[in-house]
């Protein structure tokens, strides 16, 4: 399905999407020059259409450099793989589960009139009926098509569940006897038996009943109470026995199918198809199976865990979410209540306070002091007023000094004064610097022509953003020249490096 | 944390214990100074086999000079997975805490069929089968011919087990099935005979009820348990139907066809010896006419099962001469199976006592009291004698000959009941011979007065004063506990109508009425679209289950319940029962959801936990009695009115409630839990039936709750689910205490104990 990538070298780029058509020109004169080519399945195409529409910055670049010619489509998409994949994993449509109801559909219908009963299989249904029975999965893989058709393997089933339909075992037996594949869908399931008992190691030997079975001797055949009211009436043995259709049995066969959820990723349209995915999902199920040693450990670890009692014992410490702090001013606008708290603990002094006042003792406390405030007024003032504005200077000092020294870094602060185009543009080009430069360095030996040109188209276009950048530093006004000159540096450093 | 209880320092592996935990453990030790016996009746959910463990053991540990074992008996083998899972957390901690000094042996013991490793064996399908095919690799005999002929094969595990002799020891630990299994892959040994062989040693053993109280198995594994030993029967509710299913016997048609089969097998066999090796039958009846069928110790691989009847009642003399010889023997047996045929033949139900049975077979087979009484003692020698591996092929002439010694044995407590039919089907014919023993107070007897103390107890053991009847003990201590909780966790209600006024009911008249399959219906789906996570019901019996899941699957309620939960279903077939539940508590785990349908008196309802979210809600459809036409029952019932006054009335409500209690309580694991009870019927809002019910259900079971109709019962869901999703202080804020810490039992212990009252 993703041949795109992997088949690399091939002849014609294909993309077809409707942004791209604008320049189509354009495209493919650059398509001429590039040796490396590509084929694009549409599905790549698409892929990076969306990433293009998600990502406006994304968008800017391309078409700056790919339509303005400096880079290859391939070129620009090199450097982007992980995106590409990333997205791919994204998009891949959910899988939808099987329906939590039982097949109803498979009802029959008859019409009243004639003597004739209809079902509906879709392709839904009988991809439910084949996970559900595997039997009849088996003897479709079987017979289908060399045997009988498609049609006629669906005749014979619906006539099965037609038999079944009317509860009536012995004619199921007589049908049966008759037609041999008719018998395959009327008798019980011997896959399902064996895959029961192939699960059953897996399961938690808490759950396990069979166990006990095992290890019950008053039960012995014919020891024990047999027939005392508590004891269910065993269903009598009888030759039909295997024709009967059993409800709950088919209840917790579906749920348990709709619990694995679907195994299969292929279009539901061929049965064939279909069913030769579950057959090689199944296939796979077992080889996963055998090598899954440490399953065993895993449950035994699952057992001791179930067997604490949680409330008895400390809450297990919650997992830990890695601190990773998306925009640094909210944390450090946060911080400054911690620093006033640390700047109030330091003016209040060291004086050790005694916190183990008893709720009696602070009342009174404060009782005391409302009363002397209430008779005298407040005469001695709680500190100078000279001090206190000394502290309210330099708490307040404390305060933009935080924000303007910790709270924002310096590129930002000054990107915010500049006028928002000339920011726009610092920005834009600081993204497409880095985005040749990228290109330019990975290009290095330059050991084929290709990459020679590559790099000359580089080169100019640098030169091209070099220019540009001398123009922004000489429009700003005067006062901000100096923060612009000191941006553009780094970025003048680089190219410079690399011309 | 640990604390003291009087003079014993118990470690016990949380940081915290429940109120009831504690006297629960104070109660106990008592009862282990008093060297007694004593029932203890506790809600689930609080903690209790935790409390068991950490009491016995550390009394253990305090008394270093004469400690005590622990044999701790349990229903199923998953419940004792999870004791031994539960010990392991205990055991870890006591040994962080005191060192290698309290290093202790405590093993899980199984049958082959869970025990096995040798592939070749545990293929087998069945429990017998396994047996018969551990036997034939390693009866004495059989490897005596291995030892000449290499092509007889043998059974690598048991081999090396038997040439590591004494060496082949267990460490201390703790071990499950698993862990056994495990180490006896790593060691090459046979973990199931050396499992057999530590119990002897360990100080802690657990395994399931019949292995102490079924003379068949009790006789081979836990004879040679010292007395000073602690008895615990946990999950102990159902021990009366235990005891008397130990020792009761049926004989049905293919029983008796199968005998004669196996009696054709064993002359043949007896004419082979005579031709080759006649010198082992001649052997044999030298040995007879000394004494006893068996004497000393069998090689540890030729036991079988042992004699059926209780070991204080086996005569210990010569087995007469009348059957001493082989092919007499097989005459005398052929004659009783003969009987048995003529008497199968009946057209009436008959119900005869063991004494007039007896003498009627002596008139017309000619077989007195002692030839049957020995049958079990000379079938067994013949067999070795023969040298016969297939036991699973001879269950059918050991199945005669149990009968034929317990109703020798037996002269009270046992009847004898034939029935041509089941009652409920009464046009299959089916004719069944029952000996069945109505008197559990027999089989738990050697129990009583062979250990110093026997502790029963379980979440539902109400009215409690009943089981000491019903057993014929005197307990030393005796005590219902009731459940201090935080919050309000559990919310019972008895649900009488539906949305539509209609009453609802299993009554026998009312069953069949489809008015009340579909306002259970709408009770059920109503439910599944407003309790998250699992939800469980209980319904009174299979065949109600299949009947009602069929006619709402029918009405389409089954396809609506669906669009909301998944729903899991147990069957009689218990393979397809675990997958149902594993696959259940899946659904559960990744938040779909789901509904499993069950059974009262079912093995689910036996001993599986529904807890946290993997049940939210219980319903219990109808009320679980036991189907009262039954013969054996009424044989039972009058029994019990004429030698223990107990009301046949009473006795069949103690009986259903009991059940339905065990149901319900399998929603709540810990105080932190919470579930809803649903009872769904309305003959649970009558007196005497709710009041039945255990202290803990019957005190958070409102007024209010107690007539509700389907939308009442919706709207106090709503409620009760709301409540509980806000968050709660734990330790009880609000004045009494419902979580302990250590500092809390020191100050407690410090004053008296007692003043501690819930």
């Amino acid at each position: 399905m993703s041949c795109g990538q992997e088949s690399g070298h091939h002849n014609m780029c294909t993309v077809e999407h409707r942004a791209l058509e604008k320049h189509l020109d354009v495209s493919k004169k650059v398509l001429e020059v590039s040796p490396p080519e590509e084929s694009l399945s549409p599905a790549e195409g698409q892929r990076r259409m969306t990433l293009l529409q998600q990502d406006s910055e994304l968008a800017k670049l391309h078409k700056q450099f790919v339509f303005g010619g400096i880079l290859t489509e391939a070129e620009f998409w090199a450097t982007r793989k992980k995106l590409l994949d990333g997205d791919n994993n994204r998009s891949s449509k959910q899988r939808m589960g099987f329906k939590s109801a039982m097949i109803s559909d498979i009802k029959p219908l008859a019409d009243g009139r004639t003597n004739k009963v209809t079902f509906n299989l879709t392709p839904e249904i009988i991809h439910q009926i084949f996970a559900e029975k595997p039997a009849v999965h088996q003897a479709f893989l079987k017979y289908v098509p060399n045997k009988m058709s498609e049609i006629d393997f669906w005749t014979k089933y619906c006539r099965a569940e037609y038999l079944h339909s009317t509860k009536n075992a012995v004619a199921a037996a007589v049908e049966a006897a008759e037609d041999e594949e008719l018998a395959v869908f009327l008798k019980q399931d011997d896959i399902l038996a064996s895959e029961a008992r192939r699960k059953m190691r897996k399961v938690d030997p808490t759950l396990d009943i069979e166990a006990d079975e095992g290890d019950d001797y008053t039960h012995l055949p014919d020891h024990g109470i047999s027939r005392d009211g508590i004891k269910e009436v065993a269903e009598s043995q009888s030759l039909y026995d295997q024709y009967k259709r059993n409800l709950l049995q088919d209840l917790n066969r579906h749920a348990a199918v709709v619990l694995e959820g679907r195994s299969i990723d292929v279009e539901l349209g061929n049965t064939k198809t279909v069913a030769e995915a579950l057959a090689r999902s199944k296939q796979e199920e077992l080889a996963n199976e055998a090598s899954d040693a440490n399953s065993n450990k895993e449950r035994l670890t699952r057992i001791s865990r179930m067997t604490e009692i949680d409330d008895l014992q400390a809450f297990p410490e919650p997992p830990i979410a890695p601190l990773c702090i998306k925009d640094p001013r909210d944390y450090f606008y946060s911080q400054q209540a911690n620093a006033l708290r640390t700047l109030g603990e330091t003016a209040t002094g060291a004086k050790p306070v005694n916190y183990h006042t008893t709720t009696r003792e602070a009342y009174s406390c404060i009782r005391e002091s409302i009363s002397d405030i209430k008779s005298e007024g407040i005469h001695h003032s709680v500190v100078k007023p000279g001090i206190a504005s000394k502290v309210l200077n330099s708490l307040t000092h404390n305060i933009s000094s935080t924000k303007y020294n910790l709270g924002r870094s310096n590129r930002e602060t000054v990107l915010d004064r500049l006028p928002s185009m000339t920011k726009e543009q610092l920005l834009s080009h600081w993204t497409s610097i880095q985005e040749l430069l990228k290109h330019f360095w990975s290009s290095y030996p330059i050991t084929t022509p290709y990459l020679s040109t590559k790099v000359n188209k580089l080169k100019n276009a640098m030169a091209n953003v070099y220019g540009k950048l001398q123009g922004i530093k000489e429009s700003v006004q005067s006062d901000l020249r100096h923060q612009v000159s000191l941006l553009v540096q780094p970025m003048v450093q680089s190219l410079g490096g690399a011309l | 944390m640990k604390f003291q209880i009087e003079d014993v320092t118990v470690y016990f592996p949380y940081d915290h214990i429940y109120p009831e935990q504690y006297a629960y453990m104070v109660e106990l030790k008592r009862a282990l100074d008093a060297k007694g016996h004593c029932l203890l009746e506790m809600p689930t959910g609080t903690g209790k086999t935790i409390a068991l463990l950490s009491l016995i053991t550390s009394y253990a540990l305090s008394k270093p000079s004469n400690p005590i074992k622990l044999i701790y008996c349990t229903r199923t083998v998953h419940e004792m997975e999870k004791t031994l899972a539960e010990l392991k957390v205990l055991h870890e901690y006591q040994v962080r805490h005191l060192g290698p000094a309290a290093r202790i042996l405590a093993v899980g013991l199984s049958s082959r069929k869970n025990l096995c490793i040798n592939p070749s064996v545990v293929a087998a399908e069945n429990r017998d089968s396994v047996d018969a095919a551990c036997r034939k690799l390693t009866a004495s005999w059989v490897r005596a011919l291995a030892m000449e002929n290499p092509n007889i094969p043998t059974c690598p595990f048991f081999e090396n087990y038997e040439k590591a002799g004494s060496e082949a020891i267990l460490p201390p630990g703790v071990y499950t099935l698993q862990d056994l299994r495990v180490f006896g892959k790593e060691k090459g040994w046979c973990p199931y005979f050396l499992a057999r062989h530590m119990v002897q040693f360990a100080n802690v053993v657990v395994y399931s009820y019949q292995y102490l109280l079924d003379p068949k198995v009790a006789g081979i594994i836990s004879k040679e348990m010292q007395k000073e030993s602690v008895v615990v029967f946990d999950e102990a509710h159902n021990i009366d139907n235990v005891c008397i299913e130990a020792l009761s016997v049926s004989v049905r048609r293919q029983t008796l066809e199968g005998a004669t089969r196996n009696i054709s097998r064993m002359s043949q066999e007896i004419e082979r010896f005579k031709a080759t090796d006649a010198g082992k039958l001649r052997a044999e009846y030298n040995r007879l006419v000394e004494g006893l069928a068996q004497r000393g110790s069998l090689p540890i691989g030729d036991t079988w099962l042992s004699n059926p009847a209780l070991p204080e009642d086996i005569l210990k003399e010569a087995v007469p001469g009348n059957i001493r010889r082989a092919e007499h023997f097989l005459s005398v047996l052929r004659r009783l199976v003969q009987y048995l045929k003529s008497r199968l033949q009946t057209e009436n139900f008959e119900k005869e006592s063991p004494v007039s049975f007896v003498a009627s077979v002596n008139a017309q087979a000619g077989l007195d009291q002692k030839t049957l009484r020995f049958c079990y003692d000379r079938l067994h020698s013949l067999m070795l004698t023969l040298e016969i591996t297939d036991t699973d092929e001879f269950l059918h002439i050991q199945t005669i000959c149990d009968f034929a010694t317990l109703v020798g044995t037996y002269a009270r407590g046992f009847s004898i009941i034939i029935e041509p039919f089941d009652e409920r089907m009464p046009h299959i014919p089916d004719p069944i011979l029952q000996l069945s023993c109505h008197d559990a107070s027999l089989a738990i007897r050697p129990v009583f007065e062979r250990f110093q103390t026997v502790v029963i107890t379980s979440g539902t053991l109400s009215p409690i004063d009943l089981y000491p009847r019903l057993l014929n003990f005197n307990p030393v201590i005796s005590r219902s506990f009731t459940m201090s909780l935080t919050r309000d966790c559990i919310c019972p209600m008895v649900l009488t109508r539906g949305s539509d006024q209609l009453p609802v009911s299993t009554k026998y008249d009312m069953r069949s009425d489809p008015g009340v399959a579909r306002n259970y219906g709408r009770l059920l789906l109503e439910m599944v679209s407003v309790v998250p996570d699992g939800i469980v019901c209980f319904f009174v019996s299979y065949s109600y289950m299949d009947a009602i899941v069929n006619t709402w699957n029918e009405t389409g309620i089954l396809k609506d319940i669906m669009q909301h939960k998944l729903v899991f279903i147990e069957t009689q077939d218990v393979v397809e029962t675990t997958l149902a539940l594993d696959n259940y508590r899946r659904a559960c785990d990744c938040g779909r959801g789901a509904v499993f349908f069950s059974v009262a008196r079912g093995k689910v309802a036996e001993g599986i936990d529904f807890d946290r979210h993997y049940g939210r809600l219980v319903i219990m459809f109808g009320v679980p009695f036991q189907y009262t036409l039954s013969k054996i029952l009424l044989a039972r019932l009058e029994y019990l009115r004429d030698n223990f006054q107990i009301k046949e009335g009473d006795f069949l409500t103690f009986d259903a409630l009991r059940q339905a209690a065990q149901c319900v309580g399998r929603v709540i694991r810990s105080k932190a839990d919470y579930g809803m009870m649903i009872f769904a019927d309305k003959r649970y809002s009558r007196h005497d039936k709710r009041s039945k019910l255990p202290g803990w259900i019957l005190s958070h079971l409102r007024d209010a709750h107690l007539n509700l109709s389907t939308d009442m019962a919706l709207y106090i869901a709503r409620e009760f689910l709301r409540k509980m999703a806000q968050p709660y202080d734990k330790t009880g804020a609000s004045g009494k205490r419902t979580l302990l810490s250590q500092e809390d039992i020191e100050k407690m212990s410090n004053g008296s104990a007692d003043d501690v009252q819930f």
